[in-house]
């Protein structure tokens, strides 16, 4: 039996076609294996509808890590990231609230609903910025492992020590609270406004089941002030062609350096002898043998379908069933025959060529997140929208348009059964299009065409267990070397020559890339492939 | 996007240059013609009016209105008579300054204040305990500043306001045409001349009769390029060029105390407690790491290095406000510290620059060496420390009538 | 002239007390000051009806750390402890599960409802006992100093971390594993019968602006399960009584009436005395404040006598109060859910309920059906009312201080009656028996105990506010006006009534007053 492949990689997703193209470019024969007819996984672009090119899930890029981009190439295979100069908040009364890049156009903004916060504003994102620095250095780098006492690992874990002290005594207080406070808490440090706090506490939840007032959901808006560290203006911008657009980027990298790539080779279970990753069997019945095998999938998934509980030790499979992939969101995208129009600021102008944010204030956000707790979407749900149309038109026909919502609450598991959702897919649907028809008048009559996605749906054509978009929530007992499980972070698995370099890995969550670099380079360093 | 301020269809109907910046969002005058000599010219020789309307305005009013801007400011305000102003600066918990301004005292409980930096979130924060109201009114009020020789003059014709007995650093209200503008004997020249602060409908009416009026003795406007030379040769420090606001800087090093910035004069510090006064006090007693001291260049060297080139000395005519690092005279591989602006002073025939150096290095007369790039080389001339003040007319302070007497 | 003393201790409550009395076992002259007429604050006995009597605001004592009642020899001034009564779980199917604090008895009781609960109740317990080695070396010892991050603090910093270590790779990994969850992912891994799993919990919820399903919740329960231990007899009003005692031996001047207007500086920003309501000034160089960091800092000083990042940190210090306490006199015992004799109860009955009582108070409304935390003080001392009778010590989960609608005679009767209503679930009928009450709304508890926002511990129990407690300027008792010390709730290690932040809180004090003696 001819070992045909140093690797296997299951799921060709971004992060998995990432990690090939850094195995690939070491040498290394490498086969990606992806179970739909299209690339990206998550971040994949479609035309569902005549002429409409769809970002069907994931819609923008955050934090895609630039030195990926240098590494693989990636602007030479198509990479382009437009930066998003806008963020825009309408609210029900018929005023509006935009947040641009000009920092004197925000402060006049914000100072119509407070003249305080229009000027700590600017002070918050210097703050937040310089504390990115230590987010930089949690997510460019392995995580430590607390538990052992290798050199290495002590010196990684020295080095993170080291960041936090760099921050000094203030700012290291600060993180204390960043870690552990509510997004909302948190804001309000700074800012008196709902208007000003709701918009931005969001960014605390996107894809998490918690809610502004949850404690621990204020490290993620230190996300949001770290692209700028990199050298990069605006860290939120849309993908040319879509989000697919940055996967078919690192496909054609991956395969510049040599790598295989078949479509429409669903994996049904990864073969394992004597304890040790053999190869992979498709559904199909195929099997196909590799040195490694690397899965691109949830740990869910991973362990539980791939491997199988029977290959798994208790403490581990414990660990694993304890692995909180709660889906909270779905995504309706909209092809719309013309802009739509919001009522409190008209025009096709700048304020919605960024995102818009429908979450007009703070108990509005709580409200629709209390419904969620007890299994039902949100009757009023946060919901933020794009247009990427409008920045690059080559997604739909000439004048035509796209609405991309990323619609939360939605949780996986409503009190009529998971199961369920698609009885109640369309009613979910219906209800993110009233809420919107509330700021854009004329919206229902614009719908040419509408694709609603439930956490159901995310999990069924995605793979997504629970319909979770980051393959495992973001909370602090679920990051580091505890993502996804403390005994094997790391990107290694309990079962030997079994990688894992998912979103369910260190650093996790959205589409930044590092979890497959970071996955490869682990291999590489120590030899393992 | 910055914005138009009250004066706009005036500036830019006579801004011929099309030469703009932005200045804290509105759309600001670099000079109005291609080259800003004459508007220079007009600062020292006759008038210039220049549109100070970004400048951020805040009222406080109220019984506890001295109290609250004592506690804010490093100099005693409570002291400031009614029709004084005083230019002043505040700091943060360390100490470290965060802006600088002027306070005017226009009546036992009211003041106006003025910044370059967006202040009432700071001032805010401590309003708690005290009976007072603070409005940020830079969207209503709108300024004017009037600066040369002539200003008195010119101003003479067009309000009613006793000139002659407004001494140097007082304020008082006048009449224009009718309607109201509080006018202060202040400026960032370092010349004769005034600051005019009016409602934003009024603004047109007074541009023009200040314009009308000074016809007859060479007013020109003038714009933020004549400005800028001529506040290095006063040395008037400005906030983000030889200083940083402390709230905005990221690391320490970045902060400057009162006493590095040559504000140490308007620290009171023997009062009631207010911002930074545990720091500043120990400061005083330590001594500063820091000092801001002028810089006399020294010419013929500079021409020197020129002639060897083939080449007259070539200088721009614009103040420049880059970092330049200098260094001790004895050994040219120590930095002494850093020049933050300067600019050939067209009126002492000298290149002058304002630089943070080192406390051990700040006394008159101490030569240093000041880096310069010649023909893509670089070299060290001397340079001579010196006042911060290079040009310091007696006409400034003058009063022809003094209430005295 | 004014009189001169080494410490003044503003406060006279069970902390206050436990600084002034070590203080002055050190020969210093110490003088505590009340606002109230009696001592103990929220460890206060009061006569709620006439001859009705409650042992307190809070009322339980559990957490009483036992240095304290050693080292200050509480026992030679009559305090006696007792093993932790059985807390009755109550269901409102009408079950009560007597939760023993003997672990067997505990899981024997429990199996009744539930084999696999029993066996997690065991599982749960072990681990609680296997995490209190580190869990006392938070509690017991002073905090680390994060205000400055030299290799003094850092050591100490390692050493806590040495000292989870410690427990073992295994108890360790779980503890960095379910700290940060809610109690409602932990306890579901463990339990399956609801209002076992809501009563366990539940305590977690106290003093925290959270519900079951909030993320770091389960760090409070461990935090209150492992400082659980004897119980003192007689209650909170007996730890006073005991306390008042021991200050008398020492030597310790006590003033009850005597509210503090100003704490007083002098021109070098050093404390220098108080000056009281009634105008009389107090001299001290050393001014220990058991009050909460906001009514010290924003009450007791002048605004600019506290610098920016002072004002600042108090300011966003948050002490959300979502307490409320109903004392009832009844005319007979009281059963609940037929179960009577047991010292206290807890209602909650499932984690969805739970996170139902808690959803109103971020709308600024009180719990439709609250969570009770429910103490019968005339079981133990029948004495409280006339024979046959009994009190009802209730503390009344969630009911916010910024109610939407205020707190007045109408809105406290609003929510009496939803207490009422509440207590007829386990206890029916129990409304004809009431002869008396009292409600405490979080504003009547600000009002009678200077409690900011009626906040029962001072400050709400969060990661960032127990790490460093109250905030980082003042996380070692000492705060950045000179002579100024806090000794209250507000600090490490925080709420409910233990004695440690004036245990601890009494030692840098101290250190600067035998500095300053030499």
């Amino acid at each position: 039996m001819s070992k045909k492949y140093d690797a296997i990689i299951i799921g060709g997703g971004h992060n998995g076609l990432i990690c090939a193209a850094y195995l690939a470019k070491a040498g290394r024969k490498v086969l990606v294996l992806e179970k739909r007819h299209v690339l990206g996984g998550a971040a994949v672009s479609e035309e569902v509808y005549p002429g409409f090119t769809f970002s069907v899930a994931s819609y923008v890029v955050s934090l895609f890590r630039p030195h990926i981009i240098r590494e693989l190439e990636l602007a030479k295979h198509g990479y382009e990231v437009i930066p998003m100069d806008c963020s825009f908040l309408p609210l029900p009364d018929g005023d509006s609230l935009a947040r641009w890049a000009d920092p004197h156009r925000s402060r006049r903004e914000i100072a119509r609903f407070s003249k305080k916060d229009s000027e700590v504003y600017p002070e918050f994102s210097r703050v937040m910025t310089h504390m990115g620095k230590l987010a930089k250095a949690v997510i460019d780098h392995p995580a430590p492992n607390i538990n052992s006492i290798h050199p290495k690992e002590i010196a990684n874990l020295l080095r993170l020590g080291k960041a936090f002290k760099d921050l000094g005594p203030d700012l290291l207080n600060l993180n204390i609270k960043l870690v552990t406070m509510s997004a909302l808490d948190f804001l309000d440090l700074w800012f008196e406004s709902d208007v000003l706090k709701a918009p931005m506490s969001v960014s605390g939840i996107i894809g998490t089941f918690q809610g502004i007032r949850s404690p621990g959901t204020a490290y993620v808006l230190l996300h949001h002030y770290m692209g700028q560290l990199d050298g990069v203006f605006r860290s939120w911008g849309f993908s040319k062609g879509g989000t697919g657009g940055v996967s078919m980027a690192c496909a054609r990298s991956a395969m510049s350096y040599g790598a295989e790539i078949r479509t429409e080779a669903p994996v049904k279970q990864v073969l394992i002898k004597n304890g040790e990753a053999t190869g992979v069997v498709l559904e199909n019945g195929d099997e196909l043998y590799a040195k490694t095998v690397i899965s691109n999938l949830d740990p869910n998934r991973t362990y539980l379908k791939m491997v199988g509980e029977s290959h798994l030790e208790p403490d581990v499979l414990k660990d694993i069933k304890r692995f909180k992939l709660r889906g909270s969101s779905g995504k309706v995208n909209l092809a719309l025959d013309s802009v739509p129009e919001f009522s409190c600021r008209p025009g096709d102008g700048d304020h919605i060529r960024g995102d818009i944010a429908i979450a007009p204030g703070i108990d509005y956000l709580e409200r629709a997140y209390d419904q969620a707790k007890y299994g039902e979407f949100s009757t009023r749900p946060y919901i933020n929208a794009v247009i990427p149309t409008l920045t690059d038109p080559s997604l739909a026909p000439p004048g035509k348009h796209i609405m991309s919502c990323f619609v939360q609450y939605a949780p996986y598991h409503i009190k009529q059964g998971a199961e369920n959702w698609p009885k109640y897919r369309e009613a979910f649907g219906d209800t993110v299009v009233d809420t919107l028809a509330e700021y854009i008048p004329g919206l229902k009559d614009k719908i040419l065409f509408r694709q609603v996605l439930t956490p159901w749906d995310l999990e069924q054509t995605m793979g997504l267990t629970e319909g979770n978009i980051f393959q495992g929530e973001l909370s602090l007992e679920q990051l580091l070397f505890q993502r996804p499980v403390a005994k094997y972070s790391g990107y290694k698995t309990s079962i030997s020559k079994l990688w894992m370099c998912g979103s369910g890995t260190h650093p996790g969550g959205g589409i930044m890339g590092a979890s497959g670099e970071l996955c490869a380079k682990t291999m590489l360093t120590s030899r393992a492939i | 996007m910055p914005l138009p301020t009250p004066f706009f269809p005036r500036t830019s109907a006579l801004c011929h240059s099309m030469k703009w910046k932005e200045w804290a969002g509105y759309y600001a005058v670099c000079s109005y013609e291609t080259l800003h000599d004459t508007e220079y010219y007009a600062f020292r020789n006759s008038a210039g009016l220049l549109d100070v309307s970004p400048l951020y305005k805040y009222r406080v009013t109220g019984p506890d209105a001295a109290a609250f801007l004592s506690r804010i400011m490093v100099r005693n305000i409570e002291k400031l008579a009614i029709g004084r102003v005083s230019y002043c600066c505040w700091c943060d918990d360390h100490g470290k300054v965060v802006d600088d301004g002027t306070v005017m005292r226009r009546g036992e409980q009211e003041f106006f204040v003025t910044s370059a930096d967006p202040c009432y979130s700071w001032f805010s924060r401590f309003l708690r305990g005290y009976k007072v109201e603070l409005s940020d009114i830079s969207d209503q009020v709108a300024g004017l500043a009037l600066q040369g020789p002539t200003s008195r003059d010119i101003l003479k014709q067009v309000c009613d306001a006793d000139l002659d007995g407004l001494k140097y650093f007082a304020t008082c209200k006048a009449r224009v045409n009718g309607f109201e503008v509080y006018i202060s004997r202040t400026g960032y020249t370092g010349d004769l001349g005034y600051e005019l602060w009016v409602d934003h409908e009024h603004a047109l009416k007074l541009w023009d009769a200040i314009m009308a009026a000074g016809k007859n003795y060479d007013i020109r406007p003038a714009g933020l390029d004549a400005l800028d030379v001529t506040r290095v040769e006063a040395g008037l420090i400005l906030k983000d060029v030889d200083y940083f606001n402390a709230l905005h800087a990221l690391i320490d090093d970045r902060k400057s105390s009162p006493y590095e910035i040559s504000l140490g004069w308007t620290v009171d510090l023997d009062r009631a407690p207010f911002n930074g006064q545990a720091a500043l006090q120990a400061e005083k007693e330590e001594g500063s790491k820091w000092a801001i001291v002028g810089l006399d260049i020294d010419w013929p060297q500079l021409e020197e290095l020129y002639y060897k080139r083939g080449l007259p000395p070539v200088l721009s005519n614009h103040a420049w406000r880059s970092s330049i690092p200098i260094y001790t005279a004895k050994d040219k591989r120590i930095q002494a510290g850093y020049a933050t602006s300067g600019t050939w002073s067209p009126i002492l025939k000298k290149n002058i620059a304002l630089a943070t150096v080192q406390k051990k290095y700040d006394k008159i007369g101490t030569e240093l060496q000041f880096e310069v790039t010649v023909e893509h080389v670089r070299h060290t001339v001397s340079a001579i420390v010196s006042k911060t003040q290079f040009y310091n007319p007696e006409r400034k302070t003058f009063t022809p009538k003094s209430s005295k007497s | 002239m004014s009189k001169t003393y080494d410490i003044i201790v503003i406060g006279g409550g069970h902390n206050g007390l436990t600084a002034a009395i070590l203080l002055a076992r050190k020969n210093k002259k110490v003088l505590v000051l009340e606002k109230r007429p009696v001592l103990g604050g929220i460890a206060a006995g009061e006569e709620f009806h006439p001859g009705y009597f409650t042992i307190g605001l809070l009322h339980d004592t559990g957490t009483v750390r036992q240095q304290v009642i050693k080292e200050l020899n509480l026992a030679k001034f009559g305090l006696k402890t007792k093993a932790r009564p059985a807390i009755g779980l109550l269901s409102k199917r009408g079950d009560c599960l007597p939760l023993s604090a003997d672990v067997d008895a505990a899981a024997s009781a429990i199996s009744k409802f539930s084999s696999k609960d029993a066996a997690g109740y065991k599982e749960y317990a072990a681990f609680v006992s296997a995490i209190k080695p580190f869990m006392a070396n938070l509690l017991n010892e002073l905090p680390p100093d994060l205000s400055a991050l030299g290799t003094k603090q850092l050591w100490a910093l390692v050493k806590k971390g040495l000292a989870l270590r410690w427990l073992g790779k295994k108890t360790m990994m779980e503890f960095l594993k379910v700290a940060p969850m809610s109690i409602a992912d932990f306890l579901n891994e463990k339990f399956e019968t609801d209002f076992i799993k809501a009563g366990i919990g539940a305590p977690a919820l106290y003093g925290s602006f959270n519900g079951p399903w909030s993320s770091y919740t389960t760090i409070n329960l461990l935090m209150g399960e492992s400082m659980a231990h004897e119980q003192i007899a007689g209650g909170p009003q007996a730890l006073v009584a005991a306390l008042e005692q021991a200050a008398e031996n020492e030597g310790v001047e006590i003033r009850t009436n005597a509210p503090v207007e100003k704490i007083l500086l002098d021109t070098g920003r050093k404390v220098s005395g108080v000056k009281l309501k009634t105008g009389e000034e107090l001299k001290a160089s050393i001014v220990a404040s058991s009050c909460t960091p906001h009514v010290t800092f924003y009450d007791l000083l002048q605004p600019n006598q506290i610098s920016y990042a002072l004002e600042h940190a108090v300011k966003h210090y948050r002490s959300r109060g979502t307490t409320a306490k109903v004392n009832l006199a009844l005319n007979k015992e009281v059963l609940f859910n037929n179960v009577g004799g047991l010292e206290f109860y807890r209602t909650g009955n499932s984690f969805d309920e739970m996170e139902r009582a808690f959803d109103p108070a971020k709308y600024k409304q009180f719990s439709s059906e609250p969570l009770l935390d429910i103490h019968v003080p005339t079981v133990a001392n029948p004495n409280l009312a006339p024979a046959g009778h009994s009190v009802l010590s209730i503390l009344v989960h969630f009911a916010p201080y910024n109610l939407k609608e205020e707190w007045n005679e109408e809105s406290k009767k609003k929510l009496y009656s939803i207490v009422m209503k509440t207590l007829e679930n386990y206890s029916p009928g129990i409304g004809s028996s009431v002869v008396g009450s009292e409600v405490l709304s979080p504003a009547d508890l600000e009002l009678r105990y200077s409690l900011t926002q009626g906040h029962i511990y001072h400050g709400e129990h969060a990661v960032d506010q127990l790490i460093t407690r109250p905030f980082p300027l003042c996380a070692q008792y000492a705060t950045p006006i000179s002579g100024l010390y806090l000794c209250g709730s507000g600090s490490h290690p925080g709420g409910s009534i233990t004695g440690m932040p004036g245990y601890l809180g009494h030692k840098p004090s101290l250190k600067i007053v035998e500095s300053s003696g030499k």
